[in-house]
């Protein structure tokens, strides 16, 4: 399980941010006491942290920095400052992404599970179920046999394939629709899961794709 | 300074001076001094009064002159003051003493007025920024407990937040110095950010959205144009006309010049009167009067950051048929070479 750190002077945000983030299937831990910041922070050992710009003692970016000398973690900025110049700074300073408050919790998540596969390397070619999953032909193969993927249908696959084993909103799918800017409507997401459904079995798995009823999809 | 009018204005002084000469004359007579003698004084006071009258006359002009002169071609004319030398004449320099009281007075009002207004949109900003925690804080909240009281939660504080966003662009955009970067921006990732955004609204109201060449990217600050096509998305959220499948069209061309980004619905459309109007302060419109309520603000902020960053913008419409905001944004090689 995926550790994410958070810092955050507000309260209420943390928890709330913690909770969401140990519902989507992360371990999440914060920090209450802001002296000393930038050692809690690396003696954590955390594989991603979301930093807000403005904590007590210490500016954002300047923890940033700090962090940055010791480690390559992957940080994420989330801030109520919305100026181009803090995105611009921040992201000089060695931010991996800029999100501002207050944000689509989906799309939060989008952002997070994103730049953890950038840090990861997404070289690595995933498999699922002995098919192979070529990214960049948006293919799937069983070695013998090729199936072509539309664009639409790879994004909703390779989503359900990074939450293989838990459910999948369909507010979930859409979010990540639109941030590939295909903007389909719900009868379109119907299709294309019926369609990656029907490709997949033609591949030899059958009912992959379970419908959970008024919560979403699960890629078993 | 004419030398007519400036005889006019010394009246008294002849009245008193002819009334003097006429009392010497009479005892003059009295005393039976000859017609030369007299010829002579009276030749001798009038060359002394034209003198006077003279040098009096030139002394002043200088100064008055310059300060009609400089008064003429002065944009901010309070400032006169500082253009004038101080004259060797006594009413000029009460005059040019009153002006620099004047002047000195008026400097410091407009300096109180623009600490206020800068303290003002300092707190605003302040404001603004602090804010958006509680909002984001119920946002994670309303998301975290889920169902369909979350969805509604979410919806309402999806409004907060874009009016929260238009008062600290209006700030912005009124303020004098400059808060913004000007960089290479995607312009297809703008547009998704700004669907992404309005997405529930979007599918609620059944609008398709269509996207044509934008693979472009365009010298702009990213966050106030997301604002901007942000702007854009609510209006035509609240213009949908009736009966036909709503639908928004963002597209981009490149000419040798520059890009345009045309963002096209077919709502119902600005009436032909109201159309060159739109960008106008607190101009509501029919639109605004009959259908949503309008704080006639949106447009109007929208053309003074456009104006601020260099950017053309145009509205297009036919009343019934569809409206269309076109931004032109300049291409310079310039800026491309200074950030590559």
């Amino acid at each position: 399980m995926s550790k994410i750190y958070i810092v955050e002077d507000d309260r209420s945000i943390r928890e709330e941010l913690a909770e969401l983030l140990r519902s989507s299937g992360y371990e999440a831990e914060y920090l209450t006491d802001f002296s000393d910041s930038a050692d809690k922070i690396l003696s954590a050992g955390a594989d991603l942290i979301l930093m807000d710009i403005n904590i007590p003692n210490l500016n954002g970016e300047q923890l940033l920095r700090e962090i940055r000398k010791k480690t390559d973690t992957p940080v994420i900025m989330v801030t109520s400052r919305t100026s181009e110049t803090d995105e611009v700074l921040s992201m000089s300073y060695g931010a991996d992404d800029y999100i501002t408050k207050p944000y689509n919790p989906t799309i939060l998540l989008l952002r997070i599970s994103a730049v953890m596969k950038r840090a990861a390397g997404s070289s690595q070619t995933r498999t699922y179920n002995g098919l192979q999953v070529n990214d960049a032909k948006g293919s799937l193969t069983d070695g013998s046999r090729e199936l072509s993927l539309t664009k639409n249908e790879m994004i909703i696959f390779r989503f359900m394939l990074d939450r293989q084993g838990s459910i999948v909103t369909r507010d979930e799918l859409m979010t990540a629709l639109w941030d590939n800017d295909e903007f389909v409507n719900d009868n379109a997401l119907t299709v294309n899961i019926s369609r990656l459904r029907s490709k997949l079995a033609e591949l030899g798995c059958e009912d992959a794709i379970e419908t959970r009823k008024k919560q979403g999809y699960i890629l078993k | 300074m004419r030398f007519r009018e400036y005889i006019r204005d010394r009246l008294w002084f002849y009245i008193i001076t002819a009334v003097a000469a006429g009392l010497l004359y009479l005892f003059l007579t009295a005393y039976r001094v000859s017609v030369q003698l007299m010829l002579i004084t009276g030749a001798i006071l009038l060359l002394f009064v034209c003198a006077e009258e003279l040098i009096g006359f030139i002394r002043k002009k200088a100064f008055y002159d310059e300060l009609r002169e400089k008064l003429g071609s002065l944009d901010k004319k309070y400032l006169i003051h500082e253009m004038l030398k101080r004259p060797d004449f006594y009413e000029g320099q009460l005059m040019y003493d009153a002006l620099y009281e004047a002047n000195k007075s008026m400097c410091e009002n407009v300096a109180v007025y623009k600490r206020s207004s800068d303290d003002f949109r300092e707190f605003i900003e302040m404001w603004v920024h602090e804010v958006k925690l509680p909002v984001a804080s119920l946002q994670l909240m309303a998301h975290n407990s889920g169902g369909e009281t979350g969805e509604k939660f979410l919806e309402q504080l999806r409004r907060i937040d874009g009016y929260t966003d238009q008062v600290l662009y209006y700030a912005r955009s009124e303020n004098a110095e400059k808060d913004y970067i000007i960089k290479e921006t995607s312009l297809r990732r703008m547009v998704a950010n700004v669907a992404l955004k309005d997405r529930e609204a979007l599918q609620l109201a059944g609008v398709s959205v269509e996207t044509e060449g934008l693979d472009i990217s365009v010298m702009t600050d990213g966050k106030w144009l997301e604002f901007i096509l942000g702007q854009f998305m609510s209006n035509s959220l609240k213009y949908i006309a009736s009966g036909r499948e709503p639908v928004i069209k963002v597209s981009a061309e490149e000419l040798d010049d520059r890009v345009l980004l045309h963002f096209r619905d077919n709502g119902i459309g600005i009436p032909v009167s109201d159309l060159p109007r739109v960008f106008e302060k607190s101009f509501t419109g029919e639109n605004g009067r009959t259908r949503a309520k309008s704080t006639g603000m949106g447009l109007y902020i929208v053309k003074s950051l456009c104006d601020r960053l260099g950017h053309s913008i145009k509205a297009e419409s036919v009343k019934g048929e569809y409206t269309e905001f076109t931004i032109g944004f300049a291409k310079n090689e310039y800026y491309r070479m200074e950030n590559s």
